[in-house]
Parts: structure tokens; C-alpha cells; sequence
């Protein structure tokens, strides 16, 4: 009898382990989705989104943003420059340590610098940030001293920097490192284990120098479809994940329901838009440009596409940007003056219906990456719009990897993107007529001198209210002259779970400022950790 | 026989090498190259790198040497079976495909398993009365499975199973064991399921209708013993159906991995491509390539074996010239 019990309480277990029911401690685990595998955790090298998700919870920065995107103390309490903008000195927290409790110096500071200037670092992204860069120096233990040949007004921004252990990785190829799988954390949080392919678990850092994140674990899952991701949020098997706009619809419906998930929703720094290559004689005239986005019904996109969440995009800040210029009224949907406009540049009706301006018609191809259903609704829509307008388009669906390197050979006529921007971002990136293909990201071959000189004169404004009118002249210029039709600037739409609680957002999304994800706490921990 | 045999071995060499040039010719042509890829890695972010930078990458990994020199440093290494590092991630190649590589033969292995269990009995038994009722629903059914997308099979499974009902988990991994298998297997399986019953159906019925099955019939021949013929007779037809079954399975298990959330090769195979990981793609190049002509390999030796006309029909020379 007291076998066959053992045999019946031995089989309860396997079978409550088998049905994956959760003990008591499960509920201080934030289960989180990541839509790829992070191909590195040195945070050097790290680009991707899930590589900079995973990082946010496991390195500070020297400086961190807040929910504001205001620059703060992180892993440095101070960074300060000298009068001449060209000499900066980087303060590191006492009490800043490693997860083997080492302390974070300066040596630490100099070592990633160092190595993320070394042509042999894979570092393409960061390295772009420390553009005239000099030397880094320790002046003592827990100071450091960066010189640079130039003065730059976005130069603070490049040290919202995470760090390497100089003892951890010195020695090796850092490309290749095995610490690039096993870093070495001073965040909140410290990698447990990582599952090739499947999971990747970070327990709380007993080390870490700051109030000590609620939950023990977060579970990071990969998991590259939405469908199944989204049966998980439900089924409680995740905590978090995009939604498509479908999804937010179903959730919102739900609301309410008891355990059912919630929706959060927040502005972020990206646009939508269609690009037209300024260089081709058919886009050659503001007029054209300007035309063609009054022939896209954006505020049909807005309600039939975008569920009513999107706001218009009036130029190449989005509203959730600090120096925004909401006083832009986006060009209007109005066929009949669109009509008219193209006809004052000269490209007429002929019997065929389309336009011409002497031999030239006005008839295009548009690429665009595969993959988002949505921009290829919102391209089908222009396209339809244009044909009764006499303007030919051609929609060219392009592999990404191909599509990318067309926009970077600026050999696109016409293209639909989006585009991500920093909280500070150098809009002379996209559109100083410099920085035109292959050098930069000006794929709209977009040149006008006087957006030219003032986006000159930015890189040296380092007053903000300065700053601010600058960048309003240069948001007006740039809406004048209409390089390329801004759409959308969608909502994004994140499922949450019920159990999680003191959900933050900001302009750069739910986990790249702090404390983002570091903050959140589950219905089992609602009190700080010490 | 043995003449047969290495013949056979040195085509398969040749179209190895064949597939291997082929992929590697088709990648390097193909638009987009790792650096430019790696410097978009962070998505649709408006960075400018330069193109010193972009130049210091590909120089790092080899990408400005002549397409005839890497081609052929690789061939000599991955003849060592060292398939260089992922321009992704800087990983030895080898490891990260040994990673990938279980759970994807796994998945392939447990899918022809279960679907040569079912397919073959369900193709025999449509086959012993042709146009019966059992012959018609099954044709039905696998009609619809074989065209029915493995993406949206998958999908279907998933979200009822796991998802509504709550019977299976949503993942594979290790605190769900074999249960996490169940519906990706399924869901692979199911494709291959209608093709094998109705190639076995449309064998074994020719089979039986074939003289000698009659003369058999008329002998007196045990229904059992009648099938068991049947399928002798057609096993070289069979042999050369899993040749061909072996390649549409592994290319389905890439879908079935991305569905199921499951890190195998296909899905390490998808990833390499989009970001033009050519030591990556050309290894599992490599491998699937291996699988594959070996299993033609197998499939013509077999056939070879069951009906020696087929190794003497390929030795026959042109008369008059010496062989």
C-alpha cells in the first residue's frame, strides 16, 4: 500500500511538472519575447533591437536616458566637457561594480573606447558616434579624460555608452571573444544561462551598486512569429509583445476581463514615408513632390490601416521628438489643387490620360522591402490615387537585404520606408546634401543650401533653445521643399500582461531608457529590493 | 555492381561541389553584402557609416578577396570540416550548425518516421480496391493536406492545440520534453503523409494489376502475400521517392521551425541568408547537400540491388566504342 502511495504522489509530481504548472516563485519571472536571437552580448557590437533589449537590463551606460530621453547619470555620476567642447571628463560612480565584484575604473572606460575605435572591431554603428575621436586616458581610478579633434554638438549622446571589462575581455580578437555569450554584467541584472536559440535567463545581479529590479528572473524567449507569441501573451507564457494592430484590437476588447492582457500604447521617434529620388528630372520640381503627397489620402491610411492611432507626419521630426514643430500643418489630401500643381510644373494630361512635360513622363518605380503588409496597402493606395492623376507608378517588392543595398547605392526612383531616429538624432544624416549616396543616408539625393548651412551650424549649437529654432528653420525648409512624402507617425501598440505593474514608456520605446524594464514589478513584488 | 556503385559516388562528389559553387555563386551575386548588413543591423536607424568603416569589416572577414580565392579557401577548409566563423556573430560556423543540427534531424527523422506509419498501410489500403470509399476519402484528404501551405498547417495546429485547448506546449524546449515536438512533427509529417499514401497507392494498384498479380490471384495467393508482392515490386520505385522525399522535407522543417519557435538548422539557414552569412549558408549548403545526394546515393544503390537491369541499363556503351 505505501508503495503504491509513493507511486501515486510520485505520479502527481510528474504530472503537474508535465502540465507546466507553475510553483510561487514563477510569479517573480518577467517572461519576455524576442523576435530573433541576440547574435552578441558585447555591448560594443551589439545592433540589432534584441541585442540592446537583453543589454539594457544587464550594462548601464556611462549615461543613461530617462523616460524624456534627458541624458543621466548611469555608470558615470558626471560627464563634463571643456569650454572648448573638444576635451571630455567622464566621473565614475563609487560604488559602480562588476558582477564578480570588481569595481568599474577608468582603465575600464579607456579599454572600450579603445577597442571600439580598433578598425578590427565589428563596431560599425557606435564608432560612427566617435567621429573625431583623439585619445581616452585614465586620470585616476575613477576618472577619465576624452579627447576629440573637433567639437560636436551631439557629443554627449555618445556616451550613453556601455562599457567592457578591460580584465574580462583583454586579450583575443574582440569580434570573436567568448565573453561576446558570457558578459560580464554591472546592470541590474546578470546572465544566468542562454539556451542557443531558444531562451536566455538573467537572474538579479547581487553586485549591482543601484536599488536591486523586483523580479528574480527574466526569461527571455525567442520567438520569431507574432501568432504564436501572441497565443503566449494570452496563455501567460509571455508577458509582453508588439502587437500589430489586429491584436490590439482583440486585447481592447477583452479589457476587463479579468487576467486578460493590457494594452500600452506610446508615441516613438519614427515616421513613415515614401522617398522620391530629388535627382530624376521627374522629382526634380517641389511642385511634383508636393503634389504627389496631396494625392495620398493619409488620414484614410490613418483611420483603415492604422485603426485611427496614427498622427500625420509634417516633416522629419516626429511628434514625439523635443524640438518638434507642431505649428507645420502637413500638406493636405486635395486631388484637385494636386492636379493643379502638376500642371503648373508642366507635366500635362495627354489622350492617354497620364502625364508628360515634353517627352518626359511622369511615371516611376517604387521599391519597397517585403515583409510589412500594411506599407504595401499604403503603396497600392497611392498607386491607385496616381493612376487617376495621371502619374504612373510601379511597385517593385524587394528582398531586404537587396532593397537595402539599392537605397544605399541610391538607386531607388522611388521607395517606401520607415525610418528610427535617436532621441538626439543628426538630421544632417538624411538630409545635408553631403551625406547623398554612398557616403550617407540621404537616399533622396535631397539638396538645398540653406538646410545645408544650418544643419552645418547645429553640429556646433550647443544651446538647446538655440538648437530648437535652428531645427524649427530647418523642419520648415524641409516641409517646404517636400524632398519626400511623410505619412504616419504610427502608435506603438505593446500587450502587457496584468501581473506586470509600474510599465513606463517613452519616446524610445518600453526598454531603452531608464529604468525601462529594470522597474517593472510582478504581483509578487511590489516592494523594493534591498 | 561495385563499377556501379563508384560511378554513382563520383557523380554525387560532382554535384556536391556543383551545389556548393552554385550557392556560393548565387549569394555572393545576389544584392546586399554583410557589411552594409551588419551597419543596418539596428534596423531602419538613420546612421551614417562610413565607407572606410564598411571596408575595414569586409577586409576583416576575408569579403575583398577574389570570389575564386574564398571559394576555393573554403572548399579546402570545409574539406576539414572547418566551415570558418559567421560573419554575424564572429562564432566558429561548426558550432553554431552542431547546435542547430539536432533538433532539425530530430524533427526530420520523428516526421519521415510517422509519415511513412501512416502513409504506406493508408496508401495500401486505397490501393486494394481502387475507387472504393477508403480510396476517395484518403485521395480527398490528402489532396487537401498536400496543398494546404506546412506554414499555415502549423499555424492552425498551434493556435488550437496550444493556444485554445491548452494541450500541448506553445514552445519546445526542455521543460516540456517530447511533448514540445508533437505538433511540429505532426505538422511535418502531415505533408509528407499525402505524398508518400499516394504514391504508394498509385504503386501498389499498378502492381496489382500487373500480370503476374493475377497469375498469383489465380493461384491461390493469401491477400497478405499478394501486397507483400506488390511492394517487393515496387520498392525501387519507393527507394527513389525518398531520394526525392528527403529535400522538400528539410526545406518544409525551415517553416515548421519558425512556426514552432524551434532553433534549428532551417531557421539558422533562413537567418544566414537574409543577412548574406555566406560561411554560415554554404556549410548547411553542405550538410543538406550531403543528406541529400547521399540519399540518392542510397536510393539508386538500393534500386541497383532490387533490380540488377538498372545498374547494367547504365553501363551500356555506345557500339562500337570501347568500353
Amino acid at each position: 500500500m505505501a508503495v503504491l502511495k509513493k507511486f501515486a504522489l510520485l505520479a502527481v509530481v510528474v504530472l503537474l511538472a508535465a502540465c507546466g504548472v507553475r510553483g510561487k516563485s514563477q510569479e517573480s519571472v518577467v517572461r519576455r519575447r524576442l523576435d530573433g536571437e541576440p547574435k552578441t552580448l558585447n555591448p560594443i557590437l551589439a545592433t540589432t533591437d534584441q541585442e540592446q533589449i537583453v543589454l539594457a537590463l544587464i550594462e548601464r551606460n556611462l549615461l543613461d536616458y530617462d523616460e524624456k530621453l534627458n541624458l543621466v547619470p548611469g555608470l558615470a555620476e558626471e560627464v563634463s566637457d571643456s569650454p572648448d567642447h573638444l576635451v571630455y571628463t567622464i566621473r565614475l560612480r563609487k560604488d559602480a561594480r562588476w558582477e564578480d565584484g570588481s569595481p568599474v575604473t577608468s582603465a575600464d572606460v579607456v579599454f572600450t573606447l579603445t577597442t571600439l575605435l580598433d578598425p578590427k572591431a565589428p563596431a560599425l554603428t557606435r564608432r560612427a558616434l566617435f567621429d573625431g575621436f583623439v585619445k581616452a586616458e585614465a586620470v585616476d581610478a575613477r576618472t577619465a579624460r576624452v579627447v576629440f579633434k573637433s567639437a560636436a554638438a551631439g557629443r554627449l549622446d555618445a556616451f550613453n555608452l556601455p562599457l567592457l571589462s578591460a580584465a574580462a575581455w583583454a586579450g583575443g580578437d574582440v569580434a570573436t571573444h567568448p565573453r561576446n555569450r558570457k558578459p560580464l554584467a554591472n546592470g541590474p541584472y546578470r546572465l544566468g544561462s542562454w539556451e542557443a536559440g531558444r531562451t536566455l535567463t538573467l537572474v538579479r545581479n547581487t553586485q549591482y551598486f543601484d536599488e536591486k529590479p523586483a523580479p528574480e528572473q527574466v526569461i527571455f524567449r525567442v520567438v520569431p512569429e507574432t501568432a504564436p507569441a501572441f497565443a503566449a501573451l494570452q496563455t501567460g507564457d509571455l508577458d509582453e509583445m508588439k502587437l500589430l494592430y489586429a491584436q490590439k484590437k482583440e486585447l481592447d476588447a477583452k479589457a476587463g476581463t479579468a487576467g486578460a492582457p493590457r494594452v500600452v500604447t506610446f508615441d516613438e521617434l519614427a515616421y513613415s514615408y515614401l522617398g522620391w529620388n530629388n535627382r530624376l528630372p521627374v522629382f526634380a520640381d517641389r511642385r511634383v513632390r508636393r503634389a504627389l503627397t496631396m494625392l495620398v489620402d493619409r488620414e484614410s491610411i490613418n483611420r483603415n490601416l492604422y485603426g485611427g492611432l496614427a498622427k500625420l507626419a509634417n516633416g522629419p521630426l516626429p511628434p514625439a521628438h523635443w524640438a518638434w514643430d507642431a505649428s507645420l500643418a502637413p500638406w493636405p489630401y486635395d486631388p484637385v489643387a494636386a492636379e493643379a500643381l502638376l500642371d503648373e510644373a508642366g507635366f500635362r494630361k495627354g489622350p492617354d490620360g497620364m502625364r508628360r512635360k515634353g517627352s518626359l513622363r511622369l511615371a516611376f518605380t517604387l521599391s519597397l522591402g517585403m515583409g510589412s503588409d500594411i506599407q504595401r496597402q499604403i503603396v497600392e493606395l497611392a498607386q491607385q490615387s496616381f493612376r487617376k492623376a495621371g502619374v504612373e507608378m510601379a511597385i517593385q517588392p524587394l528582398e531586404w537585404a537587396a532593397f537595402g543595398a539599392k537605397m544605399d547605392a541610391g538607386e531607388c526612383e522611388a521607395w517606401a520606408a520607415a525610418l528610427n531616429l535617436e532621441p538626439n538624432p543628426d538630421l544632417a544624416v538624411s538630409w545635408h546634401s553631403g551625406q547623398a549616396p554612398p557616403v550617407g543616408f540621404n537616399p533622396a539625393f535631397y539638396s538645398n543650401p540653406e538646410v545645408d548651412a544650418l544643419l552645418d551650424r547645429l553640429k556646433t549649437t550647443f544651446d538647446r533653445e538655440q538648437t530648437r529654432t535652428l531645427l524649427a528653420r530647418v523642419q520648415a525648409l524641409i516641409h517646404e521643399d517636400e524632398p519626400v512624402t511623410f505619412l504616419n507617425v504610427p502608435l506603438m501598440k505593446w500587450g502587457i500582461s496584468s501581473r506586470l505593474t509600474n510599465v513606463k514608456t517613452s519616446p524610445y520605446g518600453l526598454f531603452l531608457f531608464w529604468p525601462g524594464a529594470a522597474g517593472w514589478r510582478t504581483s509578487a513584488t511590489t516592494g523594493p529590493i534591498s | 555492381m561495385l563499377r556501379f556503385a563508384l560511378r554513382r559516388a563520383a557523380s554525387a562528389l560532382l554535384t556536391l561541389l556543383g551545389v556548393l559553387a552554385l550557392v556560393f555563386g548565387l549569394v555572393t551575386a545576389a544584392p546586399g553584402d554583410a557589411a552594409a548588413l551588419a551597419a543596418r543591423a539596428g534596423g531602419n536607424r538613420a546612421v551614417a557609416i562610413s565607407p572606410e568603416a564598411l571596408a575595414a569589416f569586409r577586409h576583416l572577414y576575408g569579403l575583398d578577396r577574389p570570389l575564386t580565392e574564398r571559394f576555393l579557401t573554403w572548399v579546402w577548409r570545409a574539406a576539414r570540416l572547418d566551415f570558418g566563423r559567421s560573419l554575424l556573430d564572429g562564432q566558429p560556423v561548426a558550432l553554431r550548425v552542431a547546435r542547430a543540427l539536432p533538433a532539425t534531424l530530430a524533427l526530420n527523422t520523428a516526421a519521415l518516421l510517422l509519415a511513412t506509419l501512416i502513409g504506406v498501410p493508408l496508401g495500401v489500403m486505397a490501393a486494394r480496391r481502387p475507387g472504393g470509399r477508403l480510396d476517395r476519402i484518403s485521395g480527398f484528404v490528402c489532396d487537401a493536406l498536400f496543398s494546404t501551405p506546412t506554414f499555415v498547417l502549423g499555424l492552425v495546429f498551434l493556435l488550437v492545440f496550444s493556444g485554445w485547448l491548452r494541450v500541448t506546449p506553445l514552445f519546445a524546449d526542455t521543460e516540456t520534453g517530447l511533448r514540445g515536438f508533437l505538433l511540429p512533427v505532426a505538422t511535418l509529417a502531415l505533408a509528407s503523409l499525402a505524398l508518400i499514401a499516394r504514391f504508394v497507392r498509385v504503386c501498389v494498384a499498378a502492381a496489382l494489376a500487373d500480370p503476374a498479380a493475377l497469375a498469383g490471384r489465380a493461384r491461390g495467393e493469401r491477400p497478405s502475400e499478394e501486397i507483400r508482392r506488390a511492394l517487393r515490386r515496387s520498392s525501387s520505385a519507393f527507394a527513389a521517392m525518398g531520394a526525392v522525399l528527403v529535400p522538400s522535407v528539410v526545406s518544409g522543417s525551415i517553416l515548421v521551425e519558425r512556426v514552432f519557435s524551434l532553433p534549428g538548422a532551417g531557421s539558422l539557414l533562413a537567418e544566414a541568408v537574409f543577412a548574406r552569412d555566406l560561411p554560415t549558408v554554404l556549410a548547411l549548403t553542405w550538410c543538406s547537400a550531403v543528406v541529400v545526394v547521399a540519399a540518392s546515393l542510397v536510393a539508386d544503390l538500393v534500386a541497383a540491388a532490387l533490380d540488377p537491369r538498372t545498374a547494367r541499363e547504365d553501363e551500356v556503351t555506345v557500339p562500337g566504342v570501347a568500353a
